[in-house]
């Protein structure tokens, strides 16, 4: 009776779920298997062409692409979230809360104004080849947009809260006593730190490694704007798909198959979130 | 003369404005269980954390062995701290959290610290747990655990930081035996902080009462019990009845006061030799359990009246009016004196039961 009641009140919610995720999702699968014509209408007839080309290797070079830049940026957010998010975690209430702040600071502005940010710091008449070139440093500008690597900044810049807030968490709720421990044993600062701290704060890594993994995935506009569309990422690739490219069924079955990579790495995370301290972000 | 192992000169920590250590200073002898005993508050765990190196200290100097340690990180100081709520590293087992130590400070190589891990689980009787995670352990035995982490490394001082806190009463009597055997048989020297004084009493060679950052006394567990110095460690240690009295005939060992209707002798305390004024008040104490009840009039006993009687196991406590003030006396089983409630008694007590002490700091404490 009690569990039918609390089922009960949470029908409202998985209403809700279903309408907005669960039908379109439905929608996607089903458009998978369709076809078209050229004008862009759908033909509604079964079809497993779609696939075909999701395997075709000229295509599983963009999922490539969008892999490495997915693993690149969590590795990137990773390496300078890390420290920002230990120091953050061991200041006076106040300054934390003030360096939280600054941290969550740049979501109050469009993603999109930020990235024309970057273009306007970045480019060859941006803001740095500007100052380096008025110091004498270079004579003509560097070109530092269109590239891989701008793609990868830009998105590794976008994504870093998540990475810092995941870790964050889980440096907080370390006890400190454990790292006073390992000094007291013997173990230097930067032993107790790898001993420690890090496999300590591994269900934070993990989590936050998830939290920006995946979004890095599907992430197109950023590449679109700082990458020029020089490499192809799966966002980019399904975006243009659906909308010049006229091809919807396609769009969907690439999709499908960003979302199989994405719960891939879901499903290391579940195994490493469960082999250790059994605490993390979906739990 | 022999020199002690560690020697603490003038310590003085801060946090913020707040001065928690005040000009601390005494030494601890190689071998010795001394405990530091006070209040929670007091500043006796920063202390024991600034000889850990956890704090450090604004100013004075802290000598292990002759050796200023005080500019030493945590990990080069030769000591060893268990902690309060045992800090053993989750993700390690057992043998890996005692091997931490070595393993840091490559001090023994593979098979030689298995050999060790082995004897000191041996010496906390917990051989054979080498493969338990933390979280499996029972509070004592993490307890166990924690001990041979510390001690594995040979520490000239084993710091322990109130160890036996999270134990239950009966684990932490049996805790308390098994410490104080264990300090004799390694022969290490202990620095044990706690504040409860049966505990302190128990175990220690020596103590050190320590309030609102200042050192009260140091001494022999009996010389603390018997002869305290001032009054925070009066009320502090022991079940002792404290009042003002009149001092009628201040003497150099003992003075006369009044009391009620009868006028008696009182040792003065050490470091009230001569302090009292004549005719001056001063405050006395008397233990509780060294106070008797008779139903005649003797020498030096107090005339009163019986409020109440609580018989509470091996002990009775008899409230006795006398005057205005109500006196507890702890007797146990037998009674000179059948009395019953509202009956006159009087009240005497061993010599060595009471002491009077200057009236310093007697109206802050607010009784």
């Amino acid at each position: 009776m009690r569990t039918l009641k609390r089922n009960l009140l949470a029908v409202p919610i998985l209403v809700w779920i279903g309408l907005l995720v669960g039908v379109p999702m439905i929608f996607v699968v089903v458009l998978s298997f369709l076809s078209r014509d050229n004008l862009g209408n759908i033909i509604y007839q079964f079809t497993l062409d779609n696939y075909r080309r999701v395997v075709d290797p000229i295509y599983l070079r963009v999922f490539w692409n969008s892999l490495l830049l997915a693993l690149l940026t969590a590795l990137i957010t990773l390496v300078v979230g890390y420290p920002v998010a230990y120091i953050t975690a061991n200041l006076s209430p106040t300054r934390r809360a003030l360096s939280l702040g600054l941290i969550m600071l740049p979501f109050w502005i469009s993603s999109l104004l930020r990235t024309y940010g970057w273009m306007i710091l970045l480019g060859n008449a941006g803001l740095i080849n500007n100052v380096l070139m008025a110091l004498k440093l270079i004579d003509k500008p560097l070109p530092m947009m269109y590239k891989f690597g701008t793609s990868l900044v830009g998105t590794a810049y976008m994504l870093m809260p998540f990475m810092i807030v995941a870790v964050f968490n889980s440096v907080d709720k370390l006890d400190r006593s454990l790292l006073e421990a390992s000094y007291d044993l013997g173990a230097s600062r930067w032993k107790t730190f790898f001993q420690i701290t890090i496999p300590l704060t591994l269900p934070g890594i993990a989590g936050g490694f998830t939290l920006v993994f995946i979004p890095a995935l599907g992430l197109y506009f950023v590449s679109d704007l700082l990458g020029g569309g020089n490499t192809v990422f799966l966002g980019n690739l399904i975006h243009t798909m659906a909308t010049r490219g006229r091809n919807r069924p396609l769009a969907a079955a690439f999709s499908l198959g960003m979302i199989a990579l994405a719960l891939l790495v879901l499903s290391l995370y579940w195994k490493v979130s469960k082999d250790k301290t059994g605490e993390g972000l979906f739990q | 003369m022999r020199q002690p192992l560690l020697s603490l000169i003038n310590l003085n920590k801060y946090y913020g404005d707040v001065h928690v250590l005040k000009d601390v200073s005494f030494t601890i002898d190689e071998g010795e269980f001394l405990t530091l005993l006070g209040p929670s508050g007091c500043g006796k765990t920063t202390l024991l954390r600034c000889i850990a190196g956890l704090e450090r200290i604004q100013s004075g100097d802290i000598l292990l062995s002759g050796t200023s340690i005080k500019d030493l990180a945590p990990n080069k100081r030769n000591v060893n701290t268990v902690f309060q709520n045992y800090a053993l590293f989750p993700h390690f087992n057992v043998y890996d959290n005692i091997a931490y130590g070595p393993r840091m400070t490559k001090s023994l190589n593979e098979s030689q610290l298995k050999t060790r891990v082995s004897e000191v689980l041996e010496l906390v009787q917990m051989s054979g747990y080498e493969q338990r995670m933390p979280h499996q352990l029972s509070g004592g035995q993490r307890q166990r655990i924690a001990i041979a982490r510390a001690l594995i490394n040979e520490p000239s001082i084993l710091l322990l930081d109130e160890p036996l806190g999270a134990l239950d009463l009966k684990l932490r009597k049996h805790m308390q035996t098994e410490l104080a055997h264990l300090q004799r048989k390694t022969g290490t020297t202990f620095v044990y902080v706690t504040h409860d004084q049966e505990e302190a009493l128990n175990m220690s060679d020596r103590i050190v009462v320590i309030d609102q950052g200042e050192v009260q006394q140091l001494g022999s567990p009996r010389e603390i019990y018997n002869n305290p110095k001032n009054l925070f460690v009066t009320s502090f240690i022991g079940d002792r009845n404290i009042f003002p009295v009149e001092v009628v005939e201040p003497g150099e060992e003992c003075s006369k006061v009044k009391l009620g209707e009868s006028v008696v002798a009182v040792r003065n305390s050490s470091s009230a030799k001569n302090a009292f004024p004549a005719e001056g008040s001063a405050i006395l104490a008397i233990l509780m359990d060294k106070m008797r009840i008779s139903c005649d009039e003797t020498e030096n006993a107090v005339k009163g009246r019986a409020l109440s009687i609580h018989y509470a196991g091996s002990q009775i406590r008899i409230e006795v009016q006398v005057e205005d003030r109500v006196l507890t006396v702890v007797e146990y089983q037998k009674i000179d004196c059948d009395c019953q409630v509202g009956d006159t008694v009087y009240i005497s007590w061993e010599e060595s039961g009471a002491i009077l002490l200057p009236k310093d700091g007697w109206e802050e404490r607010g009784v």
